[in-house]
């Protein structure tokens, strides 16, 4: 008799799927407009803008390509594309090479529940402090008089500071794998939690070593973490201007402080073409990466 | 190599891996207690104080370091983080309510919500400000910055409210509907009660993401600054550890924030599993 | 007696899928009524689309002389017990029954008196007394049951439906429920719709008893003229007590795979033709023995008994592999015993077949 229940059940649940109904309307109503009003609309004005005349201190709505042609012909411009592509592929693999072994650990070697949690949780604690503080934490780190250098030249590996640890590009990427990273190590130790510990037991069964379980088993069903985690960081880093600002002490342009520059001098269709190129290249990556993998089917 | 060696190494790795993720805090909460004025953001301690937390809250004789401005930018975040909170949980759990019947377009909305908190703060900013620019609306925290606060904080609101409603037994409203209550009072009386815990993370999130949230900030508010702006505008110039002194404040507030967090969760539990007769009785 | 619940061709579809295919119905004042349907044949659907939870695509239902089709589920005034209960987990067992009386739109209990005796009546009625501060989660099936049952009742709906209503329970305390849900209808005077899907729960607690087969209503009537003329093959195969046989009307009998079958008196009109004989109407005789003019028989091998204390179930195996299926009742004789792998003669009287055309 249950098996009756459960079987009508199901045919009730799957309701018809028809257009929104009056109440469904109503709800998402209020959401749905914030989105296209406060999101879509200012995006869209960024693209009109990207279009217009700028004039030394203002732009007046005459359609031109004149910003596009400067952006794409300047050196600042393309510079500040390339190291952004730069920056965050560099990242991007960082935050793999580092964040992966520790998901290992805890996704897989761990068992124990509990010190599982804590694990994960420690990884978490960070986010509680302001991301520009853990961003300026770095400078006593890194600078010349900071704690590695004093650490390095205390146990006699160097004699003299090392100067480049702090506003240079390694400073950012050091910074910027530190702080996104964690987004890394959360979706893989999700996906490597959900294998099933019988799997790799029949295959250690089978006779086969831990470099032939890891390759045929552990790395592909991992993949849609590092998937989803790349996703995640991608994002992130291409949006960023503050770690840059913060550690590279202007020598490192990425296109977010392009257009944090462009807009302090008021060239704002430059930095609508800035962000502009910006949202296609994210869009691009963003897409290609769920060619691979489907979010709404892995969250 | 077996696979206990394995994971022993990928132990030490791990533990590594925690000293990189929390070494740089460290080295902040320990010169955050330089001695000053004359103490520099880096080692050695010349004398352990606590003269930048002083400082911090204007304690301290003048001296050539300008106090950092965060005693109106303080209020503004909070208010602002507040605000934030409130809309964008009830934007979350109108619309995680309204995806618990299946729709046509459900996957385009979906998506145009979840946008929301992929969109990077500079892109959405710079496109507000150019908005506001257009028709004329001045710029202001609590206006077209608060705008964009929500549009980053509703989709985490609304994907923590669609896990919860997924495991909802909506029996428990028919039932309620079936005794003559009516659909209002239901929500308010059995719905809202069994989804709290889901609504108090919803808060959460929303709060401390705006409260930390700057690159929307930016452009979008006008001259007042925010506390995350404030800090920002220390980039630019030498750091002191008044800047660490106050990071370490912020943790502590953010502790503070967790634990009343914890303990309003640990309340709707047991009140859930309350035996007691309740007051009417 | 008048009717309280009239449907009049109700239609409800889930894509493709007809759930409920022209409903017509009609429930009488106070009386138990129990739904009887196979798995898939709508049962859930048609409680559902009663209560309100869901619209149907047309027709009309008429509560209690008033149109009803377009009332909300709160404004109907009918009662419905859940399969899984769905009690509210964040109210104990008081707060659960005073739920209704306190919160419902119309006529709200506000006297704290009044309120507290009606609950408290409530709660012996329905032998809760003890239990009214616990916590949902620590009382028993039966006793969520119980509490599920007195949040409606004490609300005095017009009629109760109640879906599967002792599905969760085990074999023991359902049947202990069972006569305990029909004394407690008969204390409140209401209509109580009960769906089910087994036929001996649907036998022996409906005064009523409505059979639902392929998203239609195939009969209503009491249980004995359901259990002993059902309307259909399909309602005779349901109640899960008849041999059926599939062919066509012959000179003489009925022709199916085990050769002319005898019967008496007219076939019943149906749409696929079947011979029908009950489990309990057969004899068992040895291979060869001879039938009266008046019987029916036909040979099968003896494959297995089940003894089920008051009866014993015999399982034959006929020439064309059908299973057919004999009940003998211990009070009428002893239980005798059967070889395996050895053919008998199954015979019954002509009288007691019934056949669909």
């Amino acid at each position: 008799m249950t098996m009756t229940a459960v079987t009508e059940e199901i045919k009730t649940e799957k309701a018809a799927a028809n257009g929104p109904s009056g109440k469904t309307l109503w709800l998402l109503a209020p959401g749905v407009l914030w989105m296209l009003l406060f999101l879509v609309l200012p995006l869209a004005m960024m693209l009109y803008v990207s279009f217009w005349t700028q004039t030394t201190f203002k732009i007046e709505p005459t359609l031109t390509l004149k910003s596009w042609i400067t952006f794409f012909t300047s050196d600042t411009y393309l510079g500040a594309l390339w190291t952004t592509v730069r920056i965050w592929l560099i990242v991007l693999a960082a935050t793999v090479v580092v964040g992966y072994p520790a998901a290992l650990f805890v996704g897989l070697f761990v068992k124990n529940k509990t010190l599982q949690t804590v694990l994960l949780v420690l990884c978490v604690i960070p986010f509680w402090t302001s991301f520009l503080i853990r961003v300026l934490a770095w400078r006593p780190m890194l600078g010349k008089e900071g704690a590695i250098n004093m650490i390095l030249m205390k146990i006699g590996i160097i004699s003299q500071p090392i100067e480049v640890l702090l506003f240079s590009e390694l400073s950012v990427i050091i910074g910027m794998t530190q702080i996104y990273c964690v987004f890394m190590v959360g979706p893989i130790a999700f996906m490597l939690g959900r294998i099933d510990p019988s799997i790799i037991e029949a295959a250690k069964d089978l006779g086969a070593g831990f470099w032939r379980i890891f390759r045929t088993i552990i790395l592909p069903l991992s993949m849609p973490g590092v998937v989803v985690g790349a996703i995640f960081v991608s994002v992130m880093v291409l949006g960023e201007f503050a770690t840059s600002a913060a550690l590279s002490g202007r020598k490192v342009n990425l296109l977010g402080n392009i257009i944090v520059t462009q807009v302090g001098s008021l060239k704002w269709a430059f930095a609508a073409v800035a962000g502009v190129v910006l949202t296609i290249l994210m869009g691009a990556v963003v897409a290609a990466l769920l060619r691979v993998v489907d979010l709404r089917k892995e969250l | 190599m077996n696979a206990s060696g394995i994971k022993f190494g990928l132990g030490v790795y791990t533990t590594l891996f925690l000293v990189f993720l929390y070494g740089p805090l460290v080295v902040l909460a320990i010169l955050s207690f330089q001695t000053g004025p004359e103490g520099g953001p880096q080692f050695p301690i010349i004398e352990w104080s606590t003269y930048w937390y002083k400082h911090l809250f204007g304690l301290t004789p003048p001296s050539r370091i300008a106090p950092l401005p965060i005693d109106q930018g303080l209020g503004r975040s909070m208010l602002l983080a507040m605000m934030t909170m409130v809309v964008s949980t009830i934007l979350g759990v109108t619309a995680a309510q309204a995806f618990r019947r299946k729709f046509t377009g459900s996957g385009v909305v979906f998506y145009l919500i979840v946008l929301g908190m992929m969109v990077p703060g500079v892109l959405v900013g710079l496109g507000m400000a150019l908005v506001a620019n257009t028709l004329g609306i001045e710029r202001h925290w609590w206006g077209t910055a608060f705008v964009l606060h929500v549009v980053y904080t509703f989709p985490f609101a609304f994907l923590v409210m669609l896990a919860i409603f997924n495991r909802f037994d909506s029996s428990v409203e028919e039932a309620s509907w079936s005794l003559g209550v009516s659909p209002a009072r239901t929500f308010r009386k059995v719905t809202f009660p069994l989804i709290f815990p889901g609504v108090l993370s919803a808060m959460l999130f929303a709060f401390t993401l705006s409260y930390d949230e700057f690159s929307r900030t930016l452009f979008a508010s006008g001259r007042d600054l925010t506390l995350p702006l404030a800090i920002y505008g220390t980039f630019s110039v030498e750091v002191h550890p008044n800047v660490f002194a106050f990071g370490v404040l912020t943790t502590l507030f953010s502790f503070a924030l967790l634990s009343v967090y914890a303990v309003l969760m640990g309340l709707s539990v047991r009140r859930a599993k309350r035996i007691a007769v309740q007051e009417e009785a | 007696m008048s009717a309280v619940l009239q449907l009049s061709n109700v239609v409800k579809t889930y894509g493709d899928l007809r759930a409920l295919d022209g409903i017509e119905l009609s429930l009488p004042e106070d009386s138990y009524v129990s739904l009887l349907g196979p798995s898939g044949s709508g049962k859930t659907t048609l409680l559902r689309v009663i209560a309100g939870f869901e619209q149907p695509e047309s027709g009309a239902i008429r509560f209690s002389g008033k149109d009803v089709s377009n009332t909300p589920p709160h404004e109907r005034n009918i009662g419905f017990v859940f399969q899984n209960f769905a009690l509210f987990p964040h109210l104990s067992v008081y707060d659960n029954i005073a739920f209704g009386l306190v919160n419902r739109a119309v006529d709200p209990v506000t006297d704290m008196k009044l309120l507290d005796r009606k609950v408290r009546d409530m709660i012996s009625l329905v032998g809760l007394a003890g239990l009214e501060g616990r916590a949902t989660t620590q009382i028993s099936g039966g006793q969520k049951q119980r509490v599920a049952l007195a949040r409606t009742l004490v609300t005095e709906p017009q009629m109760v439906l109640l879906d599967e209503p002792l599905g969760a329970l085990d074999a023991n305390l359902r049947a202990r429920m069972r006569s305990e849900l029909r004394m407690i209808r008969e204390r409140c005077g209401v209509t109580f719709l009960h769906v089910t899907g087994s036929e001996t729960e649907a036998l022996a607690m409906g005064d009523t008893v409505l059979v639902l087969d392929r998203a239609r209503i195939a009969q209503q009537g009491d249980s004995d003229t359901i259990y002993n003329r059902p309307c259909s093959p399909a309602v005779a195969r349901f109640l899960n007590c008849y041999n059926l046989f599939s062919g066509k009307m012959a000179d003489g009998g009925f022709a199916t795979a085990q050769g002319l079958l005898g019967f008496q008196g007219h076939p019943q009109r149906a749409a696929d033709p079947a011979y029908a004989i009950r489990y309990d109407r057969v004899d068992i005789r040895p291979a060869g023995a001879a039938a009266t003019a008046d019987e029916v028989q036909i040979e099968g091998t003896f494959i297995a008994s089940e003894y089920t204390g008051s009866a014993v179930n015999a399982f034959f195996s006929l020439d064309d592999g059908k299973v057919f299926e004999v009940e003998a009742h211990l009070s009428h004789r002893a239980p005798e015993n059967y070889e395996p792998h050895r053919r008998y003669a199954l015979a019954w009287k002509r009288e007691d077949a019934l056949v669909f055309a």
